[in-house]
């Protein structure tokens, strides 16, 4: 059992559903993200278990839970299923998310989650015990100010632009994941240690956001040559890359962490990605036909001060577009859940970095212009 | 069991009724005249859309009917998950659409309507499984 309990951080450890008296009830959503990479069988995993729309009523809300893979071929696999609310248990009292497709069960004896799901050909049977403590994104904003120590009118507007969205929003930073995973009738065993789960939810229309760019590096605790965490976030608050402000995160081995300023990072996107991808829901392609998404071949990362200087290369392997619509009529929101390899380059204080290490990258943005098309609500 | 074609379509258009009148409004308006028999495995439909409604029938002249649609409930859902495309649809022949080009244009744009509200609503989504 590891030390630390989830609830010992409020909005991880249930489903922070609103008050039936809340406002914008129909605006909400809330969901769990489980991201891991098995370095032995090289196979990457997305998984997302969420509640939409009122959860009071049973007519307008839903549950929905999404898998997504990619395996050693590079082969991407996603399914995603919509769950009555009658059909889907979820609380204010725990992080449990149990339907009949999709189980997410949190077991506070064990101090572990348990993931069970089959939808379509897809299927898994995951224990992911929790060992290190939960961050809020509130301690998040006070470890940057520390590390930063000054406040600046990017860090402000990022800051707005993420409390415009998440009512609550919380991670644990590495969680190891056991089990087995089944890939269209072919049984895969999973024993990672290098896991990441988060869970946000908020009340808001998906036209509100310009969108961000989120992700971690999944970083091996055991390996000396990498860091014990990466972790980046940026937030825009307007259509162009400029409008957008965030950092990255570098967890040293000495337990000090590096923080790096969007004022000290330059970021470079080049070519047009090609590799095999998913669309979900399935209706994109349908409604769609042309559809590709505005995904690189390789975003760049090149970060430098005073003292350090690092460069981190993506170069996305699998994606799976996750097309939300809004309900005001506004262009819908792609989620762009890529599973890249980061190339690290560079040193910080005496300890310098060459390697390759897997990771996830989310990339969200709005889909583009809606004009002339279906519903203007 | 699956939901029979004709329920189906009748609790599709309450459904618009309750939660989406202007979509619905909008629809009325656009597909004005047009007279669409559907197939779906082996049970038929008509949707007639007047001036002021959509009306679901058993039948209608012949002579009214100025599209036809067929399709399995199979070939529905495959190409509703993305499974395939509308076009392999086509080929395959496992979908097969009749009208004159314009009327089937007009056609498209309802049901791309319906299909992006589908997205958003969660009563048209579960609807639309029962009939697996």
């Amino acid at each position: 059992m590891g030390l630390y309990l989830i609830e010992d951080t409020a909005h991880i450890s249930s489903f922070a559903l609103p008050s039936i008296f809340a406002d914008r009830l129909p605006l909400y959503k809330e969901w769990h993200d489980f991201v891991f990479y098995d370095r032995r069988k090289h196979l990457f995993s997305f998984l997302n278990f969420g509640v939409y729309g009122n959860p009071y009523d049973s007519k307008r809300g839903y549950g929905l839970a999404l898998l997504f893979f990619i395996d050693q071929r590079g082969r991407t696999y996603a399914e995603m299923k919509t769950i009555a609310l009658r059909d889907l248990q979820v609380s204010p009292y725990n992080p449990d998310f149990i339907s009949e497709d999709a189980k997410v069960l949190y077991s506070k004896s064990s101090n572990l989650f348990k993931i069970k799901g089959q939808i379509g050909k897809l299927a898994c049977d995951l224990k992911l015990p929790v060992i290190l403590p939960p961050v809020s994104s509130k301690e998040i904003f006070l470890d940057v100010v520390k590390m930063h120590q000054t406040i600046n009118l990017g860090m402000t507007r990022a800051a707005m632009e993420m409390s415009k969205l998440w009512d609550n929003w919380a991670e644990l930073p590495r969680i190891p994941v056991s089990g087995e995973v089944t890939l269209n009738g072919t049984t895969i065993p999973i024993d990672t240690r290098t896991g990441y789960h988060d869970h946000e939810g908020g009340r808001f229309d998906w036209g509100i956001t310009w969108g961000w760019d989120t992700g971690v590096v999944l970083c091996d605790p055991s390996s000396r040559k990498e860091p014990e965490k990466i972790e980046f976030r940026f937030y825009r608050w307007g259509p162009s890359d400029k409008l957008s402000h965030g950092g990255i995160v570098i967890g040293l081995r000495n337990g000090k962490q590096k923080y790096f300023d969007s004022g000290n990072i330059h970021i470079e996107r080049t070519g047009r990605f090609s590799n095999e991808w998913s669309v979900v829901p399935g209706i994109t392609r349908l409604l769609y036909p042309d559809y590709h998404p505005d995904v690189p071949e390789k975003i760049v990362f090149s970060a430098s001060d005073d003292q350090d200087k690092l460069g981190i290369t993506f170069t996305p392997k699998g994606l799976c577009s996750i097309v939300a619509a809004s309900v005001c009529g506004e262009p819908e929101r792609v989620f762009n859940e890529m599973f890249c390899s980061a190339t690290i380059s560079g040193h910080v204080g005496d300890t310098v970095y060459d390697k390759t290490i897997p990771s996830w990258f989310e990339s969200v943005r709005p889909r583009g212009s809606v004009k002339h098309y279906a519903v203007e609500a | 069991m699956p939901l029979k074609l004709k329920y189906f379509l009748d609790e599709l258009i309450e459904v618009m009724k309750e939660d989406h009148q202007p979509q619905l409004q909008e629809i009325i308006e656009e597909a004005r005249g047009i007279t669409c028999l559907q197939t779906l495995d082996n049970e038929r439909a008509v949707i007639q859309i007047d001036r002021r409604r959509i009306k679901i029938s058993g039948k209608a002249p012949k002579k009214q009917i100025n599209v036809r649609i067929t399709l399995s409930r199979n070939c529905l859902f495959e190409i509703l998950e993305g499974r395939i495309t509308l076009e392999q649809a086509f080929y395959s022949k496992e979908l097969e659409v009749l009208g004159d080009p314009v009327t089937l244009l007009r056609c498209y744009r309802i049901w791309e309507r319906i299909m992006s509200l589908a997205r958003t609503s969660a009563r048209i989504t579960f609807l639309t499984y029962r009939l697996r």
